[in-house]
């Protein structure tokens, strides 16, 4: 039965590139800026490592994954509730691991690379990470293994959710009726997750439900009117891919170099932007720091 | 054909429809040539970059490329247009800082965000001494 499922991605890839053609032709039409060449390219290049890293770890995940469910409390049939059930825990599960790659410093690390254009668009959506094995994020889906979902329904589960992604990195879409944007991760929610306004920071984290940011509160509204600017805190200024890789790694490993015993570790597990002698800045300070302002200035 | 042959093939088709993807947005025309064109975006950009960085002195490059600006508290904000966006870095006393008449070339010391030479006019002279008496 395992041997027989397919990989999604493989056949949306097709699909994908269409899209972005698409996208760029309405882009010309609309706002050239919305499209940087280089940007592109260093995304797109960032996609084709994505798919070079899981080929090289991919089976070492999966075997550790098989090694779990050895482990499972119970096993779940190959029936269709088993997969509806797979994708939306698989979905919640994501959740929890996207909110740790944004609140851990380790986990950043892997996950920065797709913040990291300054660019919201459907090439933005193909800049996955080349170190999510040493981030140790498959780790994330193994409480679905332990259950007793099968490591190959996971796996395909995983990508359905990854082909959903994609499509939502466009800025091609306003917003959809009210019930969907009240249930489906949306362009509009996605958008929010990626700004670096002060209000959006470390927001909607949701792979395809954005309902789990609604019951965890970490929901964001996007606001009408409002310009968003995308990227990271500390935009990166460059194009170049391995900086775009692993620039933040090469921070983690600066840091611990240079900082007191008593810290070195706060580095790798603290949130992105926190400093032993608080000389850096957080999402949470620059929150605050925006929140302050806010009210001391009268509305205009 | 074997698996690692299927999975090279794969490869070579990624890079390819990336090569041509990337040249499409470049035929198209796509990017923008962005530029600061005035203080109150100088200001904008400030406070984009360090959420309340209140510039109170304000040098643009003539051509629009890149600007300095200073805060209340001493501290000189260097922005530079990257791609079709703006990006910028506190400077700090380790900061390079090279005067040649009205141009000020300044390196952050960041090699990958590299060295900005700005074409300050006369006031070149003036943020090049600022510069140098940065404190920390």
């Amino acid at each position: 039965m395992t041997e027989k499922l397919f990989s999604p991605v493989d056949y949306a890839v097709p699909f994908f590139i269409l899209l972005v053609i698409l996208e760029m032709l309405w882009v010309r039409r609309n706002a050239p800026e919305k499209y940087e060449p280089r940007d592109t390219l260093t995304s797109l290049a960032l996609g084709t490592g994505s798919t070079v890293a899981g080929a090289l770890f991919g089976g070492t995940m999966f075997a550790i994954a098989m090694w779990g469910y050895g482990f499972r409390i119970t096993t779940i049939p190959w029936t269709w509730w088993a997969w509806i059930a797979c994708f939306v825990l698989d979905d919640f599960f994501y959740y929890v691991f996207h909110r740790s790659a944004h609140r851990v410093r380790w986990f950043w690390a892997a996950h920065v690379n797709h913040h990291s254009s300054q660019h919201y668009n459907l090439s933005t959506a193909l800049r996955q990470t080349w170190t999510g094995f040493f981030a140790f994020t498959f780790l994330f889906r193994l409480p679905l293994v332990f259950i007793g979902f099968h490591p190959a329904m996971i796996l395909f589960v995983g990508a359905i959710n990854l082909i959903y992604q994609f499509w939502i990195h466009t800025e091609a879409i306003y917003k959809f009726p009210r019930w969907f944007e009240f249930i489906m991760n949306t362009p509009s929610h996605h958008r929010v997750h990626h700004a670096t306004n002060p209000r959006y920071l470390d927001r909607n984290y949701a792979g395809v439900f954005i309902i789990w940011d609604r019951m965890l509160g970490t929901f964001t509204e996007e606001v009408e009117g409002e310009k968003i600017r995308y990227g990271i805190v500390k935009q990166l200024g460059t194009f170049n891919l391995l900086w775009s890789v692993f620039h933040e790694w090469v921070g983690i490993a600066r840091d611990i170099w240079s900082a007191p015993w008593k810290h070195k570790l706060s580095y790798a597990w603290r949130p992105p932007g926190w400093s032993h002698d608080n000389s850096r800045d957080t999402s949470d300070t620059i929150r605050q720091r925006w929140l302050d302002r806010q009210t001391q200035q009268p509305a205009e | 054909m074997t698996p690692a042959v299927v999975e090279i093939l794969k490869l070579a088709g990624s890079v390819a429809a990336i090569l041509f993807l990337a040249w499409f947005a470049r035929k198209l025309g796509l990017g923008g040539d962005v530029r600061i064109r005035s203080e109150e975006q100088a200001r904008a950009i400030a406070d984009e970059i360090i959420c309340g960085f209140d510039p109170v002195d304000i040098a643009i490059d003539k051509a629009g490329i890149g600007a300095l600006m200073r805060d209340a508290q001493g501290r000189h904000l260097l922005v530079r247009r990257h791609g079709a966006h703006f990006a910028g870095r506190l400077l700090d006393n380790h900061s390079e800082t090279r005067l040649d008449q009205n141009f000020l070339t300044v390196g952050t010391g960041e090699r990958t965000f590299g060295r900005v030479t700005l074409n300050l006019g006369k006031e070149a002279q003036y943020w090049a001494s600022g510069l140098r008496h940065l404190r920390t």
